[in-house]
């Protein structure tokens, strides 16, 4: 028993010393080519157990593999969205470990701004990706930060605006919203907004489903009920459109009300086909961490100024699946 | 003696009624079409999976336990329920079954723990409830999954306008309530919750009733996750957060006590219809979310309050 344990450290000293010198030979081989120091990305999202996150997760660990030479990913996430200390203890936690840029989609625009300060004194390169930064609180607090994301609300006019092609003008039509306080939520709202009045609808009732398929279900139920001559339900993500779609389905009303979506999930893929959903905007989930990372290894690499870059959001139509 | 018993059940049966009443009248009068066929059948619809999850809990309470994991558990057997029919394209009557045996699993895992270390149930579920979410993301790769006309049939069904789970949960509703008040079970359960020791020295198996207590949540949790599953034909991994809080508001509204040895199945299926009927009503006013949010934290306190009182006043006498 004895002569066993003393193996095993025997061994595990061995492997210690391979790591230990297999690092300092490659430093040291590496010492003087200019990819010695591979920059290292903190990629900072919110919970990955929403699928629009872990299909980010995804892209950027794709594109990390694709570009292993380039830099090297350290990708974490939060339990629950809304969890935004656990977020302020991850970024304390990066910048403990040095790292050469964080990306971060930040679970709440204002709280998250004084560590991503922090970060920034200590040399780190931050970049905002989806939920963009509060600009009052950046502006107080005197720092800039770029924010490489898609224009959510010219996004939600898309989709918007290809339903008013098929509504009559002095239609009521309603809104589900997502998380009152969330920024992507109240820009998607807006864009809705922006299309039905443009285009001469009315907005019958407007209200949060918190971005929840049972939510939205219960809602558009009670919903449908009070304004019987609703045309079209316009929702704020896709999870809430399905939901919107099981309530009208279940009142027997899927034909006559019309239902768009964003986000462009995979479990609507089925409902667009079947036109029970009429359009939905793709904001190219896989690639919104890329474009940050992308981002920041271009302002490590060229120490260019940072300014906010748009990320392309597509309307996808019932039509197209066709 | 039998008669004074029915009586106060009327009497609580009544309260409730009040409550509820209270209600439907004042969004009747602030909305245009509440006051309509169509809103009590939308309600209907809506609360199968509620309600069964509320007789799970209430069992749970009265026997002075808590079950945090339904709503875990409702997502991860809706999860396998998902996946069964849509990747392994299996039959829905053996996906059923296997979401059924998930939330059996679960339920009875709940259960051993509780009784085979002495745990506090609060604590073993709120593990439970992470564990089993953790397993819907797993199964579901964090994915939505689409299932469509494969289980669409099951909420389709309908008996003279009533749908096929609001019947279910019924059926639920009134077998609970036959085993909690007619059956040695029940009996035994209103003991255990009321004193452990008392009910160990009259020589009830307590250890082997907490057991069935939580296998019948779990299983009961599954149930609902098909019926949820079925009305939103698709298999969320999110789904069901927060249903465990929900439930235990309306059981509570209901009055059942949080301390063990006193509820009634049937008064927490009023309490759900209280929490339904008052969602449905806010959204028909046109309230927003944070005012929606006060309303009913308001209305849970003031039912629960009224339920003290209730009793207050009848307790001296028996």
């Amino acid at each position: 028993m004895r002569r066993r344990s003393s193996i095993r450290v025997v061994v595990a000293t061995c492997l210690v010393a391979w790591a230990v010198g297999g690092c300092g030979a490659e430093k040291a081989s590496q010492g003087g080519t200019p990819a010695a120091d591979k920059p290292r990305i903190a990629l900072i999202m919110k919970s990955l157990a929403n699928e629009f996150f872990a299909t980010m997760e995804a892209g950027a660990r794709d594109h990390q593999q694709a570009h292993a030479d380039e830099y090297d990913l350290l990708a974490e996430g939060i339990k629950d969205e809304l969890d935004v200390n656990r977020q302020v203890q991850l970024v304390e936690q990066m910048i403990g470990q040095r790292v050469d840029a964080i990306v971060i989609a930040p679970a709440d625009s204002k709280a998250l701004v004084p560590v991503c300060k922090k970060a920034m004194d200590a040399g780190i390169t931050v970049v905002n990706i989806d939920n963009k930064f509060d600009d009052a609180v950046l502006q107080d607090k005197g720092v800039r930060i770029p924010f490489v994301g898609p224009d959510n609300r010219k996004g939600a006019r898309a989709v918007a605006e290809h339903l008013a092609g098929r509504l009559r003008p002095g239609d009521n039509v309603a809104i589900i919203e997502g998380v009152p306080s969330a920024y992507n939520a109240i820009q998607r709202k807006l864009g809705f907004e922006d299309a039905m009045n443009a285009a001469g609808m009315v907005i019958a009732t407007s209200q949060s489903a918190g971005w929840e398929m049972a939510k939205a279900d219960k809602v558009v139920s009670a919903m449908i009920t009070e304004a019987p001559d609703l045309k079209a339900v316009l929702c704020a993500n896709d999870s809430m459109a399905l939901g919107a779609v099981s309530a009208l389905r279940a009142a027997g009303r899927l034909g006559d009300v019309m239902v768009v979506g964003f986000d462009n999930i995979s479990a609507v893929q089925e409902l667009l086909k079947k036109e029970e959903i009429l359009a939905t905007a793709d904001q190219h989930a896989d690639q919104l961490a890329v474009f940050g990372i992308e981002y920041a290894l271009e302002m490590i690499r060229s120490k260019i100024a940072p300014a906010d870059k748009e990320t392309p959001v597509d309307l996808i139509t019932a039509e197209a699946m066709q | 003696m039998n008669r004074r018993r029915t009586y106060s059940r009327l009497l609580d049966y009544a309260g409730l009624t009040l409550v509820l009443v209270a209600l439907v009248s004042v969004f009747g009068l602030t909305t245009e079409h509440f006051l309509t066929l169509a809103t009590f059948r939308t309600i209907a619809n809506s609360i199968p999976d509620a309600v069964i999850i509320a007789v799970g809990m209430t069992f749970v309470l009265i026997i002075a336990g808590i079950d945090l994991s339904v709503g875990a558990v409702l997502a991860l057997s809706s999860a396998v329920l998902g996946v069964c029919l849509v990747d392994a394209g299996l039959p829905l009557a053996i996906a059923i079954a296997a979401c059924l045996v998930v939330g059996l699993a679960c339920g009875t895992l709940n259960g051993l723990l509780v009784i085979g270390w002495g745990l506090p149930s609060f604590i073993v579920t709120l593990g439970m409830m992470e564990a089993a979410r953790g397993g819907a993301y797993l199964v579901t790769r964090s994915r939505t999954q689409y299932v469509g006309a494969a289980i669409e049939r099951v909420s389709d069904a309908n008996l003279f306008g009533l749908s096929f789970p609001f019947l279910l949960a019924l059926a639920v509703v009134v077998s609970g309530q036959i085993i909690l008040s007619g059956t040695v079970f029940g009996r035994h359960m209103f003991a255990v919750g009321a004193n452990e020791e008392t009910a160990r020295l009259s020589g009830i198996a307590v250890r082997r009733t907490k057991l069935a207590v939580f296998v019948i949540s779990g299983l009961l949790a599954a149930l609902a996750s098909v019926i949820h599953c079925s009305r939103l034909t698709a298999a969320d991994p999110n789904a069901g957060i927060g249903y465990e809080l929900q439930a235990i508001a309306a059981v509570v509204i209901g009055g059942t006590s949080l301390m063990g040895g006193r509820g009634s199945v049937v008064n927490s299926f009023f309490g759900v219809l209280i929490i339904a009927v008052l969602e449905s009503g806010l959204v028909q006013v046109g309230a927003q979310e944070p005012i929606k949010r006060l309303v009913t934290g308001l209305v849970i306190v003031v039912a629960v309050v009224a339920d003290y009182y209730r009793h207050r006043l009848r307790s001296p006498k028996t």
